[in-house]
């Protein structure tokens, strides 16, 4: 099996995220998937996608414009 | 007045751009395509402010100065949009550097300091060579004291610098898979004047006045970037989006305009005056892309953050100014015993949370009003303690400045199972129940009296199973005093005649990390009401001492040169203090009383240096 690079995107692992931790995630050609060096995810690109859209759940407020009088 | 300062530096060999691009690749320094791209950033990033009428900062790297199209940018600019030419102490790395210093070093607090002063002296005189004049602004992430002083003695135009970023620290190092080593903590979030002893602490009076304004590293959340990372929450498009703060289908981040809004909004409580700071290395507007976001989001969101600037100078709500500048106007309007003051709520979570962060030359505080007002961050700024760092010193990467309270590293009011984790909060007791106002959550206000900065709590309700208590706290910040004012009042109680004791708390410690020091060095001390002083040596025995109608009660902590103490004011005072042990590496200094209806139990808390 030839080494691993990096894919289209430099994408961080979702589930390294979710615990603050950024850290790059590398692509295996062979297999198309992403996969982490530290902890135990892996997934294609369309699963990290679609991690990286659940790991915005903390940010309730995230589309709200606030009003602070001037 | 709402001012920011826009910060650009033409970085030859940006960080991360070096890594990212060379995936696959050997290091290679000289790299035609990655200067040409990096100098192609800085052009893009000054369009992008010139475009919407702001003036920048250039803050000139050493690389750059190598570099004869990126010194002919910078006076054009000058001329033409009254940029500011000045020079950044971040940006050392390139082929130059490295054959001179033989390191690979490149964070110039880390240096020895026969090294700090080489690469100062080396970097200053090369600017004087290609522009004829020294710089008025300098910067790092952070700036040493040591570093400071011999800047501002060696080259004395300098007036203003970049020097620290606000509570970049281990959260920081932990995001970056422990391999970031910027330890800075506990330092203000806007500008200063930073004192000769500490850059952190700041000065007192014109002999501790380093002779520098400190701006900080951008401007951050101030309740986001405590919990969690830093590098996520600031006035730096790319930061928000590293943080995944954006619409994925739309590319929009209000979040980035309610932070520059809510900065706008501390005005009200700091004299009229507000401040924000954007500096964006041109690493983070990479070509490839930075992380999952791809260039053209990187660059919309900077051309987006300088059109909200621009936006706001148009409407005449904010200041452009160049980093000279604005030390001049900072010096202008404030003075060294001023604090500074930061009301401030959850604008991401959807939580209600609000806290508030208070500075000035004698501490720093962070107040948390989702638990009942409780002190959750403590500094001593008054020790103005002595902490070299670099090689060849005690702290050759830490910088922070020690807290004796910090509820993240060391656990606040939830522990688990034993023990105590620090915080300043006070207990209210009936019969058999207690009940801990960190789980009172409730909002304040705050405003500017004679007597100081006076943080008002609304009233909370305390249901007990046979009474239920109205209380209300009232914090006040006497200005250049080092003292803390809490009054606990009864505004109300459901049977007149019941018992209500109350026992006000402060559980400390020391460090800059989340792990214990020794505390074998540190002295508690019960003071009677007649002066006679009882004390513990810090042993781990789990020992306590108390006095009736006590006059004061403390705890001396050598290690960060700090005397804390505690006097009161009410009925049955009581006061304590408790060692602990192993498992629980902390102290408390607390007084108990009694309250009834419409009465107050106040106390104080004062910070002083040791010696």
């Amino acid at each position: 099996m030839a080494q691993a690079g990096k894919g289209r995107l430099n994408y961080r692992c979702p589930s390294c995220f979710m615990r603050d931790l950024d850290i790059d995630m590398f692509y295996d050609k062979e297999k198309k998937e992403y996969y982490c060096i530290r902890c135990q995810y892996t997934g294609s690109e369309e699963d990290v996608l679609e991690k990286n859209e659940m790991v915005r759940f903390r940010y309730r407020a995230m589309g709200k414009r606030f009003e602070f009088p001037d | 007045m709402f001012a920011v300062n826009i910060i650009h530096r033409p970085e030859m060999v940006p960080e991360y751009s070096q890594k990212v691009t060379g995936q696959g690749k050997a290091e290679d320094m000289g790299d035609e395509g990655l200067l040409t791209e990096s100098l192609d950033i800085f052009k893009t990033q000054q369009e992008c402010a010139h475009k919407y009428g702001l003036k920048t900062t250039i803050q000139m790297t050493y690389a750059s100065l190598f570099n004869e199209e990126a010194v002919a940018l910078a006076k054009e600019h000058h001329e033409k949009y009254g940029d500011e030419i000045a020079l950044s102490l971040l940006g050392l790395p390139c082929e130059e550097f490295r054959e001179k210093y033989k390191t690979k070093d490149f964070c110039i607090w880390m240096f020895s300091m026969e090294d700090k002063k080489a690469i100062v002296n080396d970097v200053f005189e090369k600017f004087h060579d290609i522009f004829g004049f020294y710089p008025e602004s300098t910067g790092s992430y952070y700036m040493d004291a040591d570093l400071i002083n011999y800047i501002k003695e060696t080259y004395p135009s300098v007036k203003c610098a970049v020097a620290t970023c606000w509570e970049e620290g281990p959260k920081a190092y932990h995001t970056c898979n422990n391999s970031w080593y910027t330890f800075m903590d506990g330092g203000p979030w806007a500008p200063w004047i930073p004192s000769k002893a500490n850059t952190h602490a700041p000065a007192a009076n014109e002999e501790e006045d380093s002779g520098i304004v400190a701006i900080p590293h951008l401007s951050r959340d101030l309740l986001a970037c405590y919990d969690g990372n830093g590098s996520n929450f600031g006035t730096h498009p790319q930061n928000v989006l590293r943080g995944m703060i954006y619409d994925s289908k739309t590319w929009e981040y209000p979040y980035l305009y309610n932070l520059i809004d809510q900065y706008r909004y501390q005005a009200r409580f700091n004299g009229d005056d507000a401040y924000n700071m954007m500096f964006v290395g041109p690493g983070w507007m990479n070509k490839m892309g930075r992380w999952e976001a791809p260039y053209e989001l990187l660059l919309k969101s900077y051309d987006d953050g300088c059109r909200y600037y621009g936006k706001l100078k148009e409407e005449g709500k904010l200041v452009d100014m160049t980093m000279s500048e604005y030390a001049d106007y900072y010096r202008s309007r404030k003075t060294y015993t001023v604090p500074e003051v930061a009301l401030w709520k959850d604008i991401l979570y959807g939580s209600e949370k609000q806290l508030f962060w208070y500075t000035d030359p004698y501490m720093r505080v962070g107040v948390n009003m989702d638990q009942g007002g409780a002190i959750v961050d403590l500094r001593p700024y008054v020790a103005k303690l002595i902490w070299p760092v670099g090689i060849g010193t005690e702290h050759i990467t830490d910088a922070s400045y020690p807290f004796l309270i910090q509820e993240k590293y060391r656990a606040g009011y939830f522990t688990h199972y034993a023990g105590e984790g620090t915080v300043r909060s006070a207990k209210v007791i009936h019969g058999k129940e207690e009940v801990d106002l960190c789980l009172c959550r409730t909002k304040a206000v705050c405003e500017k009296t004679e007597e100081g900065t006076v943080l008002t709590l609304d009233p909370v309700e305390i249901e007990f199973s046979d009474v239920t208590v109205k209380l209300q706290t009232v914090m006040t910040f006497p200005e250049g005093s080092g003292v803390i004012r809490t009054e606990r009042k009864i505004l109300s109680i459901s049977d007149p005649d019941a018992d209500i004791a109350i026992n006000e708390y402060m559980v400390g410690c020391y460090g800059t990390t989340e792990y214990a020091e020794d505390m074998t060095s540190l002295e508690l001390s019960v003071s009677d009401e007649m002066q006679h002083v009882e004390k513990i040596p810090y042993e781990y025995k789990c020992r306590e001492l108390s006095a009736e109608n006590a006059a004061s009660v403390s705890c001396l902590l050598p290690p960060v040169d700090t005397l804390v103490s505690m006097e009161a004011e009410g009925n049955k005072k009581c006061g304590y203090v408790k060692e602990g042990y192993a498992f629980s590496p902390m102290f408390t200094l607390g007084y108990t009383g009694t309250l009834k209806e419409k009465e107050v139990f106040t106390t104080w808390l004062k910070l002083e240096k040791a010696d």
